[in-house]
């Protein structure tokens, strides 16, 4: 981005300021966002040292809540209703699409919230409101770490090697963050407005999390139907991710375009829409 | 920019729109009309006029670097609107302002700080919120705690804080801010006088560094010791810019006779008003600067615009920093009458007033008896009184004591006190007047 203007630390402390209403459409100053890097740091810290913080196991959460969660699917859809898994122990089959969609589903959560946790901030101090939907995404992915050894724990315990394909962890992982940060541009200031996110997110997540291929496998999907059901991007990212670490199959080319493309569109449309909102989120806070 | 403006503003308005945000757009569907709106016509649509309200309009002045300048005015008068306009924090309707220099604004101490996390982790916290750097704040660590007095507590949560050590804490952070440009809203009103004391040198120490600092005060007792030019707001409009001193005349002409900022109903809805007030010494004379140790007179006329039955006459003495420091109350002395209405007039005489020098300003209440419904409640006039020592370092007021002195012998502590106690000698500190003030402004104030 802009490396040469910001490493000058001059321009933090100099420079003159225009205040004016309604920039253009494209003004996103992202520079600001650079500018208040440390300030991102800093927030991102904070959340992570306020989640766990007074709970007797602390970080250990972070591991048991979808070890529970796997737990429970195993039973219930492994071995009640015997719903298939490619071939895969059951847990392992879970697991490994669980990982990613708890941290999205948590960064969304968080990304649509924020604004309206901070209002205090909002309200009394200046900065670049991109800062907190920013750090909502960016703190879980910790607990993403934490989760992640478990699966790999997980999988040497039933033999599994993954192969080459784990080097596409990262890349998958980045797609899931802009999804949620996406998601959290867009809810994040009707949030402001109509407190109904909060609400509504639960559930929003609960159907989103039963309309991806979490609990049973993509294959069980009617083909002509696919095409429909890979309009929701976490479709590629989870399928993607399972071949990564389980190497099965092979990643689903047309749903991962796809997510892309949807990704990139309400990304920008999002972040448009977030500094449109960003001027009245004091006013309306 | 070249020059030696550090802001200027230029015709700077905001609109607000009146009502909560569920009535501003009926459903979803309007907001994303709206939304939809926006995004394609750069300029705020129109709204219809009984919906909004300017809270600031056509604001336009310019500020010399290094210049303090007082922003007074009633409440809703746009002052923290300015602020928060220069301060980024919500974006003008209209106009424009340009601003040179590093900006920092303390809109209110302590925002952002988390109560799970330890003062250290505030500190770091507190400080990049406030748009330092962490290098600056880990190099000023050790001054910032030195400053807050909390060395042993600094790895204790903050929630564990009593709240006086939690505004310590935070103003300590604040104060390590070297900002050129420094916006302050009313926050060293906040906690006691010895704090605001050290607020006020902070802002003198910033001063001699050539600071331009913008001032939001209701306490016209600090606006006049820092700033030379004020600027007062009335109903969104400068109404004055210039000297303090005709800036502040100005404004306390509006607030004699206003509603109090607490008072919830509307004036006009009064049962009982005061249409005057006036103050005199002994000869009848009318002053605003009394001596300590002088009674001072107090004179209101009043309109009952329907009867008023056991009317209880309140007038408080308010120090410039907001503590009630006497209250004076015809019920109280005594004094009532069963039913009034129509005009009147009511006098009372202070006795020997023992307040320290500072600034007080009078505030009338009208309640029914025992304290009961509020008829009314008004700023008055406002008076200094003048002694050459006795300041806020003294306390509220000063009384002498009366003294006994031996030395050589070994003392009996238990020995009855051998001098014999004049009358005055026995008021307790605050005795006569802390009661009523306690009950009558601080209830009335929630």
């Amino acid at each position: 981005m802009h490396v040469s203007e910001v490493s000058e630390p001059e321009k933090l402390s100099r420079g003159v300021v225009e205040i004016r209403p309604g920039r253009g459409l494209l003004d996103l100053d992202l520079g600001g966002v650079w500018r208040y890097r440390e300030l991102l740091h800093i927030l991102v810290v904070r959340d992570l040292k306020v989640l766990y913080r007074q709970a007797a196991l602390g970080a250990a959460w972070a591991i048991i809540q979808p070890v529970f969660a796997v737990a429970i699917f195993t039973v219930v859809f492994g071995h009640f209703a015997k719903i298939p898994s490619d071939g895969l122990p059951y847990p392992v089959f879970a697991f490994a699409a669980l990982l990613p969609w708890t941290y999205f589903a948590e960064a969304v959560r968080r990304s649509g919230t924020g604004l309206v946790n901070e209002s205090d901030l909002i309200r009394k101090i200046y900065f670049p409101r991109l800062i907190i939907p920013l750090a909502a995404v960016i703190a879980p992915l910790v607990d993403f770490l934490i989760t992640f050894l478990v699966l790999l724990v997980l999988l040497a315990w039933y033999g599994i090697v993954p192969g080459w394909q784990m080097l596409f962890v990262p890349p998958l992982l980045l797609v899931a963050t802009l999804l949620a940060l996406a998601m959290g541009l867009w809810l994040g200031p009707i949030n402001v407005r109509f407190r109904d996110i909060k609400h509504t997110l639960p559930f929003l997540l609960q159907i989103w999390m039963f309309a991806s291929p979490i609990v049973y496998p993509l294959s069980m999907i009617p083909e002509r139907w696919k095409w429909l059901y890979s309009l929701n991007p976490m479709v590629g990212v989870i399928e993607g991710f399972r071949w990564a670490v389980l190497g099965t199959g092979s990643p689903d080319l047309m749903a991962l375009s796809l997510s892309a493309s949807l990704i990139v569109l309400l990304l920008v449309g999002g972040l448009v829409f977030f500094k449109r909102m960003e001027r009245s989120f004091a006013d309306l806070i | 920019m070249k020059g030696n403006i550090a802001i200027r503003a230029d015709g700077l308005s905001k609109r607000y729109r009146l009502g909560t945000s569920q009535h501003r757009h009926d459903s979803f569907r309007d907001l994303l009309a709206d939304v939809v709106d926006s995004l394609f016509h750069r300029r705020p649509t129109e709204a219809p006029a009984r919906e909004s309200f300017w809270a600031l309009k056509d604001a336009t002045f310019e500020i010399s670097r290094g210049e303090n300048v007082g922003i007074i005015g009633l409440n809703g008068a746009g002052k923290s609107t300015l602020l928060k306009i220069l301060s980024r924090i919500t974006e003008p309707t209209a106009g424009s302002a340009r601003i040179d220099g590093r900006v920092g604004a303390l809109l209110e101490v302590g925002t952002g700080f988390h109560p799970e996390l330890t003062g250290r982790e505030n500190v770091l916290l507190y400080g990049a919120i406030l748009g330092m750097r962490q290098q600056e704040i880990a190099g000023k660590f050790d001054a910032i705690v030195d400053f807050a007095e909390l060395r042993e507590f600094i790895d204790t949560p903050v929630k564990r804080y009593s709240s006086g050590m939690y505004v310590r804490l935070a103003f300590a952070v604040a104060a390590h801010l070297e900002p050129e440009i420094l916006l302050l809203d009313e926050v060293l009103a906040v906690g006691d006088i010895i704090f605001q004391r050290k607020c006020m040198e902070f802002a003198k120490r910033l001063q001699q560094r050539n600071a331009t600092i913008l001032f939001v005060s209701h306490n016209m007792f600090s606006i006049k010791t820092m700033c030379r030019r004020v600027i007062y707001l009335k109903k969104g409009v400068v109404q004055f810019d210039g000297p303090t001193d005709k800036g502040i005349e100005l404004y306390e002409k509006e607030c004699r006779l206003s509603a109090v900022p607490w008072a919830k109903d509307n004036p006009d809805d009064w049962p009982i008003v005061v249409t005057d007030v006036a103050l005199f010494d002994d000869a009848g004379v009318a002053k605003t600067v009394f001596d300590h140790g002088e009674r001072v007179n107090v004179r209101l006329c009043y309109e009952a615009k329907q009867p008023v039955s056991t009317p209880n006459f309140i007038v408080a003495f308010m120090r410039s920093d907001g503590v009630a420091c006497c209250n004076f109350s015809s019920e109280v002395d005594g004094v009532i009458k069963d039913r009034i209405s129509g005009k009147g007039v009511i006098e009372f005489q202070t006795p020997p007033l023992k307040l320290v020098s500072e600034h007080y300003t009078l505030h009338i209440m009208v309640r029914e008896k025992g304290f009961q419904r509020l008829l009314c409640a008004q700023v008055g006039t406002s008076f200094h009184v003048r002694h050459q020592l006795f300041d806020t370092h003294f306390g509220v007021y000063h009384e002498p004591a009366q003294w006994r002195w031996e030395s050589g012998q070994a003392l009996d502590p238990h020995a009855a006190a051998s001098v014999s106690m004049m009358p005055e000698g026995r008021i307790t500190p605050r005795g006569s007047a802390e009661p009523p003030a306690s009950r009558i402004v601080q209830s009335g104030e929630k």
